[in-house]
């Protein structure tokens, strides 16, 4: 076992945390790792969704099944849903929402009695569970007490009524996307900029600013004292090659080095809001570890083991 | 040919502005004017629309009839005279169409459209007439007077003056049930919708020089009058000029027929062709003809013709009075001339232009007519043919009354208190049934033109809103479909502007049928007499005073109205030009057409229906009479698009006035030479085709496939689609309106009721399940509702009457019953409730009929349970459908009726068919979880993935520009434009503009992206072109489609498995499959599928004689029946089909006979 130089110690430097985004640098680690990382966001992070709908009355315009398709793509706050159970894994109960350990239930009664258009939205839901309830979009920041609106469901029209029953279950990405926790999930290798200022220093004002507009994002500016060119944000750079295309048509090829660092990523995730993105980011890790963990306790990875020595020992981290 | 307008010509109103003396050497006009800075004159487009609408020909067409064309039919027709009591009569005085109602066992209810269509009716309003008449005894009537005397019922078009929704605003429709979007212009027939396609034809009463079979050189007339429709051909054959007419079974020399009409003198004939001696030398030989005919005088010529005279059934009466060539002269003979007592000079010089034409044709062949020139065509509109058929029927109903009259008369008891004016009501039926009928079959028989054509009408495609749009505006071909011919079908420059170039369907109607232009209008029917008159007094000479020589003076043109000479005038241009000054001044009505022919030396003059013409604006030695304070009043509103056409800035133009204009694009492009400007360039496009964005950047047939697609796309139909019974419809979900728009889009409400989802799409290849256009779609895309939709199927039941008074019954399901399960979602009433989910063989309605239909019975209301048996409607589906709504009411022999609305909502699987609006369909290749999509570092990941190599041979470039534009629009929050031939008017965006606000949005100006791979996590190798690009679903799905069959139902005659799906039929080894099977050599694979799968059959063969036996069940023997014993008898397999055969082989005394080897 003197595997251990296959293993490297990965570092997480946040940039910006906020419930609903955030932004940080993985280091030292590879493609393989940031990827897996990002997959598991999107599609294995478990969360509560309403699954399961019960119409009782709907003299709605909309049709059963669109409103309960509506209803599952609202985000529920599902800290607890790492806790939970999935309901196909419930030995408590057949998952018809009475079970506090794998399902929620919802209801929802509204009729409209004036002549103005009603929206129902996720705030009519009420929630037999408090700590699972839709997601309040409103801005805690303006704290004007008009109406926050939640997500539009239907809207009614005098006499229109929409009554009733759903069950929100414990489910992952994979299956269906109301599932997903991740609204946005994406990384990038973080740029390298290296200017050449020999070469910089030959262009007049006029050509450099030329070339610092050639990019398409703001990634160079030109330092008013000192009129040399910088690079202000080189996560702005998204890999177009318009500078170095332009240096070489100006007849300067290399005066700008760019080298995308293969070991460094820079993650933004933006959640829907089901769980905060820093708890989304911690229960991906958890779940590649378990998913990790399952291979390694996996009969064909023993298997494995005869076969390929030493290779199988690395792949349990070994 | 472009006809320089007088330069003394000023603009008829002061509007035109800009009056400058003319008496300075050079033209100050343009010098003074100002800079030229182009009007935008798209503005004029909307408020053309809200004036004329989308299907105005049709709206138009229908309301002449209404208030015109009818009254003319009724009043031509307005005498009904008993025939052996002449003092008895009915005379119609008036008749008028009220308001559409429905009769319910005599009570009498205003409808709606909606109530119509629900109801299964048809919506129509009572034709009542005031009649004059007399009642009383036979011998002693007195006279009386009755108004509004129903004598049928007319189905309305809806949205025509007669219409309950005429005039209505958008509020009033919805409370009425009616979209506002939708059009109108068609019927509701029994519930159905109706569209009386606009058919196209050949124009009447004019002449057409054309070649026969044989090559002659032949003019062609149809005459066409209230009375009576004919065909005159005059031809050239052999160097003599003949007739054809139906009347003369074989050919006539024309100058018998000339002889006939009174032109004695060869003189005279040749002064009136013309003098130029080539005429005169072509004619000759028919003179010779004629001579050799012995024909010298009028009474020898009426004496030959007689002779040619077909004999038909009724010529003794007519015989007595005068010649019968002499009637077929006057009446049958060019029917469009008017002869005035006996004399037929006109009718001669008429056939004095024929022959001058066709001798011109024979001169030079530039003279021939095209047959597919748009200006030769004719475009006949469903009023037009229901007034046809309105006449047909009036007429046979006044005979009818007549018929009863005189019936009734004879009866000495009935003659006592004898009125007509009852018989009315006994006749209403001819008129009411006769019209519904035709117009549900689509067969139109007119017997007295023995007009007889079918498929008139079809239903309107109610599958997505556009395709409603597109059928109105269908031009139907006048040839069948079979003739191989490229003319008819090539694209005409002379369409340009009227009909649309792109929107034709592919195959075998391909370039025959047609749609009309954006801005296209169709002429109605003019009155002359007033037309006629002003010709006269504008100068032009009378043909009565002109002699045979002066008809074809070099510097004078004939003058022509609608095919009829009206006499010659010395100044064509300064004429041509007053009428058009008339014209724009509104003194003579707007869609008049002069044309000046200048090869022809004819004036041209048309007023007559079905022409194809459009509004232009008008330009003075290049300078456009719409000014910018002319758009700004349009636009706050003080002026409207008549008034337009009232102060002479725009006019309608047709397509033979179009030869004399010059017409810029642009008012930039203008010279002075330019006599119109176009309002917009894209108006050249039809409604359909204007939903493809940049369309004139694409390879044109893409554009064509487009058009057929846009109109199987599924969409919102319209705003009351929730409420409408159709027996399919298909609906999206989530439909959206178009990131890149086109003005046609926001003119006809595509932008409200849309087709499809603005998709990001990214040109790439991936995973190899996209070959062949096939789309890799993001499963998270669908699962949040990209391309789902709603499927309504009607099923219906009707709960029938029977002959002994019995009737079905629905029954409470048994809850109890073994078919409980079954019954699961009938409501206590035995009908499926609306919500409930329906499985495979659920049955939605348990109904019962009695076993015995036949025998009366007492007591039929209450027989036993025995005495019924089931009937229940078990649903056969896919599983997961809902019942959506169920409606009861009484089909038309007032039985009960049920029709249920199942409703299936489905999500985009493997094999559905999408497209883009660029004719690039392609079905869902695959289906791949978003964590395997590319995704770029701006966290965009795409909905589908499209196959580059779906573009280097599409040469779709619209579509790069789309993906383009809506990748900036996205970007900026605006809807980028992307309207036909639009860069130049600012109507479309340009790719240069494009790529600024893309650059200015951090993105690359080619719309390429970096993107990185979801799978592996590195970015990928080249840039991605990835934007949103506009997608429709297409109505074909794999649910709908998907068939296998292990075993299954049979065919009873040969055994062998049912055809198609409808039937679970099997699937067939043709003959092709069977080849590949031989020449492989797998023969018990082809024994297996042949015989063993389809239809084998054990037959006893008599080895003795050949022949088939049959099997004794009771001696356990198989029996040969020829040679009477069971001897040389053997078993075998033999596909049943082939016994069959052999069988009916035997029954035509053929036989057949087995010889068997050992195997």
């Amino acid at each position: 076992m003197e595997g251990a130089s296959y293993a490297r110690m990965p570092r997480v430097k946040i940039r910006e945390l906020k419930d609903d985004y955030a932004k940080f640098e993985l280091r030292d680690t590879d493609a393989s790792i940031a990827n897996a990382l990002r997959r598991v966001m999107i599609a294995e992070v478990p969360t509560i969704a309403i699954d399961l709908v019960e119409i009782e009355v709907n003299s709605s315009v909309l049709n059963d099944e669109f409103i309960a398709h509506r209803l599952g793509l609202i985000p529920l706050t599902s800290e607890r849903a790492m806790s939970m159970r999935f309901s196909r894994d419930c030995d408590a109960c057949d998952g018809d929402g009475q079970c506090e350990f794998c399902s929620v239930e919802f209801h929802l009664r509204v009729k409209c009695m004036t002549d103005q258009t009603l929206d129902v939205s996720s705030k009519d839901l009420y929630s037999s569970d408090p700590s699972v309830v839709p997601v309040d979009f409103s801005d805690p920041a303006s704290s004007d007490s008009s109406e926050s609106r939640g997500v539009i469901i239907v809207k009614l029209r005098r006499g229109q009524e929409l009554r009733l029953r759903a069950i929100a279950r414990k489910g992952i990405g994979k299956d269906h996307a109301k599932w997903s926790p991740a609204a946005t999930v994406t990384f990038m290798y973080e740029p390298e900029i290296h200017i050449n200022e020999d070469l910089m220093e030959t262009l007049t004002l006029e050509e450099k600013r030329e070339w610092v507009d050639s990019s398409p994002t703001r990634v160079f500016e030109i330092d008013p004292v000192t009129q040399q060119v910088m690079v202000v944000d080189a996560e702005a750079y998204s890999y177009d090659d318009e500078v170095l295309k332009k240096a070489e048509a100006m007849g300067k090829p290399g005066l700008v080095e760019i080298i995308a660092r293969q070991d460094s990523f820079i993650f933004t995730v933006e959640s829907t809001g089901a769980i905060k993105t820093s708890q989304l980011v911690l229960n991906a890790i958890e779940i590649l570890k378990q998913k990790l963990d399952a291979v390694r306790l996996s009969e064909d990875t023993v298997e494995a083991d005869d076969q390929f020595g030493e290779l199988g020992a690395h792949m349990r981290g070994g | 040919m472009v006809l320089n307008h007088d330069p003394s010509q000023q603009p008829m109103n002061g509007n035109g502005g800009n009056k400058v003396p003319d008496d300075s050497g050079f033209d100050q006009r343009i010098l003074t004017a100002p800079v030229k800075s182009a009007v935008d004159k798209f503005q004029l487009l909307p408020e053309f629309l809200k004036v004329r609408g989308l299907v105005k020909q049709h709206l138009d067409s229908f309301n002449f009839f209404v208030k015109t064309e009818i009254k003319k039919i009724v009043r031509a027709n307005n005498l009904i005279r008993a025939s052996r009591h002449p003092h008895i009569y009915l005379r119609f005085l008036n008749v008028k169409i009220r308001k559409p109602s429905i009769v319910d066992e005599s009570v009498t209810d205003e409808v709606t459209p909606q109530t119509c269509r629900l109801s299964d009716q048809t919506y129509a309003a009572p034709i009542c007439v005031d009649v004059e008449y007399t009642h009383g005894s036979r011998d002693d009537p007195r006279l009386h007077r009755r108004l509004n005397v129903e004598i049928g019922r007319m189905p309305i078009m809806l949205r025509s003056c007669c219409c309950v929704l005429y005039g209505r605003d958008e509020a009033e429709l919805a409370k009425l049930g009616e979209c506002p979007l939708d059009p109108g212009g068609y019927f509701v027939i029994k519930g159905t919708e109706k569209v009386i396609l606009i058919q196209e034809q050949l124009s009447k009463n004019r002449i057409i020089i054309e070649t026969d079979k044989k090559g002659n050189i032949a003019a062609s007339v149809t005459s066409s009058t209230e009375k009576i429709k004919t065909k005159t051909v005059i031809v050239v054959e052999n160097e003599k000029f003949w007739l054809h007419l139906n009347q003369f079974p074989k050919k006539v020399p024309l100058m018998v027929v000339m002889k006939a009409m009174g032109m004695e003198s060869d003189q005279e004939v040749t002064q009136m062709v013309g003098r130029d001696p080539r005429y005169s030398y072509l004619l000759l030989a028919s003179f010779e003809e004629c001579r050799k005919c012995n024909v010298y005088t009028q009474e020898q010529a009426l004496e030959y013709l007689d002779k040619m005279v077909k004999r038909s059934m009724y010529s003794s009466n007519s015989a007595e009075k005068e010649s019968r060539a002499f009637s077929v002269l006057r009446d049958v003979f060019l029917a469009n001339v008017p002869v005035d007592g006996d004399n037929f000079r006109t009718k001669c010089i008429y056939v004095a232009v024929m022959m001058r034409r066709i001798m011109d044709a024979i001169l030079n062949k530039d003279a021939m007519d095209d047959k597919d020139y748009v200006g030769n065509k004719r475009l006949e509109l469903s009023g037009q043919l229901v007034s046809l058929l309105f006449e047909d029927l009036f007429k046979s109903m006044t005979t009818e009354v007549k018929n009863l009259t005189d019936k009734m008369l004879d009866k000495p008891d009935k003659a006592k208190n004898f009125d007509i004016s009852t018989l009315l009501n006994r006749t209403q039926n001819i008129i009411t049934l006769g019209l519904e009928r035709t117009l549900s079959t689509g067969n139109f028989e007119i017997k007295r033109f023995r007009m007889e054509r079918k498929g008139m009408t079809q239903v309107l495609q109610r599958l997505s809103f556009i395709g409603a749009m597109g059928h109105m505006t269908r031009v139907s071909p006048q040839f069948e479909k079979s003739r191989k011919v490229s003319g008819p079908r090539a694209l005409q420059p002379s369409q340009w502007g009227m009909l649309c170039p792109c929107d034709t369907p592919e195959g075998e109607a391909c370039g025959l049928v047609k749609n009309l232009a954006l801005m296209t209008h169709v002429t109605t029917d003019e009155e002359e007499a007033p037309l006629i008159s002003m010709c006269y007094s504008l100068g032009v000479e009378d043909l009565e005073l002109l002699s045979a020589e002066e008809l074809h003076t070099p510097d004078s043109f004939l003058v022509i109205l609608n095919g009829l000479i009206l006499g010659k005038h010395r100044k064509p241009l300064r004429f041509a030009n007053a009428i058009r000054k008339l014209r724009r001044v509104g003194k003579i009505g707007e869609f008049v057409s002069v044309f000046v022919h200048n090869k022809q030396h004819c004036v041209y003059l048309a007023s007559d229906g079905g022409r194809v013409c459009r509004p232009l604006v008008i330009a003075d030695k290049g300078v456009s009479r719409i000014k910018e304070h002319h758009m700004k009043e349009l636009m706050d509103g003080v002026r409207t698009f008549d008034d337009f056409l009232r102060d002479g800035l725009l006019e309608y133009l047709d397509v033979n006035e179009e030869n004399n204009t010059l017409i810029a694009l642009y008012e930039g492009d203008a010279t002075p030479e330019t006599t119109h400007i176009e309002i917009e360039p894209f108006t050249i496009l039809g409604v359909i085709a204007g939903l493809i964005p940049y369309p004139h950047h694409n390879q044109s047939p893409r554009n064509t496939y487009q058009c057929a697609m846009g109109k199987q796309a599924m969409g919102n139909i319209a705003f009351n689609q929730l409420r409408r019974n159709d027996s399919l419809l298909y609906l999206l979900v989530y439909p959206q309106r178009p990131l890149l728009t086109t003005k046609t889009i926001e003119l006809v409400g595509y932008d409200k009721l849309g087709a499809g989802q603005n998709a990001t799409v990214a040109v790439m290849s991936y995973s190899g399940y996209d070959i062949e256009d096939a789309i890799v779609m993001n499963k998270a895309s669908l699962d949040r509702g990209f391309g789902r939709c709603i499927v309504m199927k009607k099923y219906s039941a009707v709960i029938q009457k029977h002959s002994n008074d019995t009737s079905d019954r629905i029954l409470r399901p048994n809850r109890a019953a073994d078919t409980a399960g079954r019954m699961r979602v009938l409501d206590d009433d035995g009908i499926a409730a609306p919500g409930e989910i329906l499985k495979p063989f659920d049955i939605y309605i348990n109904k019962q009929s009695p076993i015995d239909t036949r025998t009366p019975k007492a007591s039929a209301a209450n027989l036993p349970d025995s005495a019924y048996r089931s009937n229940a409607q078990s649903f056969k589906g896919h599983g997961g459908e809902v019942v959506d709504r169920v409606v009861l009411c009484s089909d038309k022999d007032k039985n009960m009726c049920i029709k249920f609305l199942i409703r299936h909502t489905r999500r985009p699987e493997l094999g559905d068919k999408f497209s883009s609006r660029h004719g690039q369909k392609g079905v869902c290749g695959t289906i791949v979880p978003q964590e395997d999509f590319p995704f770029s570092e701006k966290g965009i990941c795409p909905d589908l993935i499209m196959n580059p190599h779906g573009f280097p041979s599409r040469m779709t470039v619209g579509k790069m520009i789309e993906l383009l534009g809506g990748k900036a629009g996205v970007s900026c929050g605006r809807f980028h434009y992307g309207s036909a031939f639009g860069e130049r008017s600012g109507h479309a965006d340009k790719v240069e503009a494009i790529s600024e606000t893309l650059v200015s949005k951090g993105f690359s100006y080619s719309g390429k992206d970096f993107i990185y791979s979801g799978i592996t996590g590195c970015p990928l190798q080249a840039y991605i072109f990835m934007g949103p690009i506009y997608y429709q679903k297409l109505k074909h799905m794999v649910l709908d489609k998907m068939h296998a069959r292990g075993s299954g139902p049979r065919v009873m005659l040969t055994r062998q498995p049912t055809e198609g799906r409808a039937r679970n039929g099997g699937l067939r080894v043709g003959e092709m499959e069977r080849d590949c099977l031989i020449a492989y050599g797998a023969s018990m694979l082809i024994y297996e599928r042949l015989m063993l799968s389809s239809d084998p059959f054990e037959v006893q063969v008599c080895t003795a004689c050949g022949l088939l036996g049959y099997y004794n069940h009771k001696l356990k023997t198989g029996i040969c029946s020829y040679c009477k014993n069971g001897d040389k008898i053997s078993t075998m397999k033999l596909p049943y089909a082939c016994k069959l055969m052999i069988q009916e082989l035997q029954s035509m005394n053929i036989v057949p006979r087995l010889k068997l080897a050992d195997a």
